[in-house]
């Protein structure tokens, strides 16, 4: 592999390109007009515009990504995350054109990406899922009966769902089918299908996913787990590694289960198993994302693997270079996100230009971003600019050293969500690792 | 410092490098191809496996005949007529033979259009397809033929014909034979129409020359693609005759639209449903057997008194004040709480559509009856675009040509009225405003289909009559009916239109005056703070009442409905 284009924008293209760079790949950056002066365009050793700001336009035109990629000699294109990443049909296509997709291959995406279909996969492979429908409901009427059987409360869910859209909790039967009709509605519209499935809601389940490596002959390890249970409606705000819910014990079987996914699934590359875990210790599979997460740096602080680095060489057909006895989880890492917006005007994007900034250092602490001083963020694009991931021997001084960091951090001309977190980070439920998925709702009644 | 010079030390000297790679990445032949209106690449499956619309524009692109007819019929259901047919020369063209056989080659297709039988929803209905990539669709003695076989074979089995026009006209390769195929088609049309049938075409880009000017324009319903360019001369020609450049739009299905003579435009992704739809509301049995079904259901029989007894006491002016109240009712919410699958039809394949008049079919019940409202609108933009619901020419132009595919089609027509009075204005004047008046009252007065009319806020002069020469006027409580406006009025007689009030209590145009009259039938009752809100109370008898109507004039005899609505006039 020679020259990669990454197809996508902002702090994960930045990561790749340095990746890249490190392995002396040469990197193609592509970018909408909105991107001329975005710090990809910068640093990528080419850098080709692709159309009008829209993201519809650009980042997700797959006629004119493949054309950039074409024309720049690029042999393989990295999605990243979001966008074109977990589209199978664009994984089809770079196939078609023999381009490598650092992913995995576009059949195993469409077969995870649409849900029922993977949840058959997981239960074929014995590994555990949450009670609910075995095929597709269409209509209120269906659901609520099935709803009868699986049992309240239910959550309703679209197929082709991702990013909280289309989804509802149902505690009674009454409320039921207005729920259905809006999740529905909500789905047509962003997905252009009406296919929605239900199941059993977990009560105070905690996010617990694992990342796994599967390389092209059959090799697949587990590199630990990320609890993710911090999140606002259903968006991640911090996530962390390990989770302070796993016993050593518990650790091992969920990997097993999540490996044991994987391999049912016929997965290359990196991926994740997404996993809800009860209070009680039963965990179940929710979905696989195909792609690299955002969350990923925790994952390698304490394992020490680059997991973009590990993407490429197994895209170029390398086999994994180790095994699972290999892998060691050591200390305790923590990720948070930075996005422009302010948290006191309901979370309302902050574009603008960054008048000044200072962002800090020192022994285990990263960012990765892609703003800098006098750099304006347009409204086009997700809001997260930046990542503060910290490491640390264990989780109080993890806690710590993120607490110190976020102290630092200035960013001027737009408004953030430091201060939030900031307010997360030191919250006593947080601290004593006594979270749960619906902890930022309840700490906003 | 500028970041790119900061970044410049880190690059690696490999970027001179020119990559020669034997399997390199490229596009597979036919993958892509680019989209011929917005000039994109574009996924060619991705359009073709859809309806042939770029993903990236919307723009549609031309479909083949079978695929068209996989788009629109229900699986499995064609049955193809005249697969070949001998082939004609009738001027000897040199090279037309040979022409022939390599577009029959190119293309698959034995000529043109191909024809048959299929179903949409189950219905049955003859079909017909040009298709483009065949000399143009042009029309030769074989399209001529297979066009005129396939309607007069409907005709024979009674079934309704849909032609997916698309044409550069006639085939100049077959001289005045191919002229000759215009009175060829419309005369077997004009056969399948006189039998009652119901002929749909749908105008596809490009549709112009000899077929804008037979068949394409026949239709009882015409619809077109979006977009579509429908002309009798080609642009080009146009321009070239008057040395002028066309203004943008012309000869569009918009444009169509607009003067008159589209009923409807419709996406492709809706065609199917709406010609499914269309058949069945113009089902062989949809008169005959819902009368007998009406016939059947008990209607009490006093619920005109009833609804009449609730009249309020009110000064006229605060009736007028009322009928012209900004959130009242309109015409549109009317079809919408009384109707359902209303399909609107435009045009009055004259001169223009006139939007102050709404008209169409829609299903009441298991009937389909023909609707027509004059439209205000229900916000200041819409009553504007809608010119308050002063018709022009065009609009009552539009109602009696529906008025007139009713009596066809033998479905009752049901007007409401709402109408300060017809447009005064230069215009309507030059299209003769006092003649499309006129025509309808003389037209409506004898059509052999039951008409029932309810004014629903203003009843303004003969701009409400020409919707009104009805077998039952029926008027809501708070409406008003009258010779002009009490402003006038006080104008004319008085010279001081500021005297409306006591105008309005001379002018007896309140319901309970008319009721008394009998120039209306029927008052219905009306909630205090009538709006959109609450018309459901309104609506809810005025159903019932509705199914009176139809039950007790849709049994009559032709003669009877006619004399019956003769002497209503003939003794005022």
């Amino acid at each position: 592999m020679k020259k990669i284009l990454i197809a996508n924008r902002g702090e994960i293209a930045v990561r790749i390109i340095r990746a890249c760079r490190e392995m002396g790949i040469e990197t193609v950056a592509v970018y909408s007009e909105a991107d001329k002066e975005a710090l990809h365009t910068k640093l990528a050793d080419e850098a080709i515009c692709i159309g009008p700001a829209a993201s519809s336009e650009s980042y997700l035109d797959m006629e004119r990504i493949i054309s950039a990629t074409i024309v720049s000699g690029a042999d393989a294109i990295h999605p990243g995350f979001g966008f074109l990443s977990e589209n199978s049909r664009f994984a089809e296509l770079c196939e078609q054109c023999n381009i490598t997709f650092i992913g995995p291959d576009s059949g195993t995406i469409a077969r995870l990406g649409n849900k029922q279909e993977a949840r058959n996969t997981m239960i074929a492979a014995g590994v555990p899922v949450i009670p609910g429908s075995q095929e597709a409901v269409y209509t209120a009427e269906e659901g609520k009966r099935l709803a009868e059987e699986i049992g309240y409360p239910i959550m309703i869910k679209a197929a082709l769902g991702g990013g909280g859209k289309g989804m509802r909790e149902v505690y009674t039967p009454e409320e039921f089918e207005a729920a259905f009709q809006m999740a529905q509605k909500e789905t047509e519209n962003a997905f252009h299908d009406n296919t929605m499935y239900l199941e059993h809601l977990v009560l105070h389940p905690r996010h617990i996913e694992f990342q796994i490596l599967a390389d092209r002959y059959g090799n697949v390890v587990h590199l630990g787990e990320r609890d993710c249970s911090i999140q606002r409606n259903h968006q991640k705000l911090i996530e962390e590694s390990p989770s302070p819910a796993l016993s050593e014990d518990l650790r091992a079987k969920m990997g097993d289960a999540a490996v044991k996914a994987a391999m049912a699934a016929g997965y290359t590359n990196a991926g994740t198993i997404e996993f809800l875990l009860e209070p009680n210790g039963s965990f179940y599979f929710m979905e696989m994302n195909t792609r690299i997460q955002v969350e990923h740096p925790v994952t390698e602080c304490v394992t020490g693997i680059d997991l973009i680095k590990a993407q490429i060489r197994i895209a170029a057909g390398e086999p994994l270079q180790f095994t699972q006895k290999d892998i060691h989880i050591t200390g305790h890492a923590i990720e948070c996100r930075i996005n422009a917006e302010n948290p006191e005007k309901h979370f309302r994007p902050s574009p603008g230009t960054i008048q000044d900034m200072y962002l800090p250092g020192g022994k285990g602490v990263r960012i990765d971003t892609a703003i800098y001083s006098g750099y304006t963020i347009t409204p086009y694009y997700d809001s997260m600019i930046a990542k503060l991931i910290v490491w640390a021997h264990n989780r109080k001084e993890a806690i710590d050293k993120l607490r110190s960091a976020l102290g630092e951090v200035i960013i001027e001309g737009i408004d953030t969500n430091v201060d939030y977190q900031y307010g997360i980070v030191t919250h006593p439920d947080f601290v004593n690792g006594t979270t749960d998925t619906d902890f930022i709702r309840r700490i906003s009644l | 410092m500028k970041l790119d010079n900061m970044f410049k030390k880190n690059r690696g000297t490999s970027m001179k490098r020119i990559a020669h790679r034997q399997t390199g990445p490229e596009v597979p032949e036919g993958l892509m191809r680019k989209c011929n209106q917005c000039g994109k690449a574009i996924i060619a499956e991705e359009a073709e496996q859809g309806y042939y619309i770029c993903p990236k524009c919307g723009g549609y692109f031309h479909v083949p005949a079978y695929r068209r007819l996989d788009m629109i019929l229900d699986e499995g259901s064609f049955q193809e007529w005249n697969e070949t047919m001998p082939e004609q020369n009738p001027m000897e063209y040199r090279g037309y033979p040979e022409k022939l056989a390599a577009m029959k080659a190119r293309t698959g297709l034995d000529e043109a259009v191909v024809t048959g039988k299929g179903s949409i929803h189950g219905t049955e209905t003859v079909i017909g397809v040009c298709d483009g990539r065949f000399l143009m669709a042009s029309m030769g003695e074989n399209v001529g033929e297979k066009i005129a076989c396939a309607v007069e074979r409907a005709t024979e089995e009674q079934l309704p014909v849909i032609l997916f026009c698309c044409s550069g006209g006639a085939r100049m390769q077959e001289g005045i034979t191919s002229l000759m195929q215009m009175a060829k088609t419309s005369a077997a049309l004009k056969r399948h129409s006189d039998a009652g049938l119901l002929y749909i075409s749908v105008l596809t880009d490009p549709t112009t020359g000899g077929v804008t000017a037979s068949f394409a324009m026949l239709g009882d319903i015409i619809l077109a693609e979006p977009g579509a360019l429908i002309g009798f001369a080609g642009p080009r020609v146009i321009e070239q005759t008057i040395r002028q450049k066309l203004p943008k739009g012309f000869q569009r299905a918009e444009f169509l639209l607009e003067h008159g003579f589209l009923d409807a435009i419709v996406e492709r992704s809706r065609m199917r449903k709406v010609l499914g739809d269309l058949l069945q509301m113009h089902g062989k049995a949809a008169w005959e057997e819902q009368s007998q079904k009406v016939a059947e259901s008990k209607v009490s029989e006093d619920r005109t008194e009833k609804s009449h007894v609730s009249v309020q006491k009110k000064e006229a002016w605060d009736r007028v004040l009322l009928s012209r109240k900004k959130d009242r009712p309109v015409g549109s919410d009317y079809i919408q709480a009384l109707f359902t699958n209303f399909q609107e039809f435009h045009g009055d394949r004259l001169y223009g559509d006139d939007p102050a008049i709404i008209g169409g079919i829609a299903s009441f019940g298991e009937r389909t009856v023909t609707v027509i409202a004059q439209e205000k609108g229900s916000s200041t933009r819409e009553n504007i675009q809608r010119n308050f619901a002063m018709p022009k020419p065009d609009g009552y132009r539009k109602a009696l040509r529906l008025m007139k595919q009713a009596e066809k089609f033998h479905r009752p027509v049901i007007c409401f009225v709402d109408t300060p009075g017809a447009f005064c204005g230069i215009e309507a004047e030059e299209r003769g405003q006092g003649e499309a008046i006129a025509r309808n009252i003389y037209e409506m007065s004898a059509l052999k289909v039951p008409i029932l009319t309810v004014i629903i806020g203003e009843g303004g002069s003969g701009g409400a009559l020409a919707l009104a020469t009805s077998d039952e006027v029926w008027m809501l409580e708070n409406a008003i009916y009258s010779i002009l406006s009490p402003e006038g009025f006080a104008s004319i007689l008085w010279k001081d239109s500021t005297k409306a009030k006591e105008a309005a209590k001379v002018m007896k145009l309140t319901s309970d005056c008319l009721k008394e009259q009998g120039i209306v039938d029927n008052v219905i009752s009306e909630p205090e703070g009538f709006t959109r809100e609450n018309l459901y109370l309104v609506t809810g008898p005025m159903e019932e009442e509705i199914k009176r109507f139809l039950n007790q004039y849709g049994n009559m005899l032709e003669e009877e409905l006619t004399e019956h609505r003769y002497q209503r006039f003939r003794k005022m």
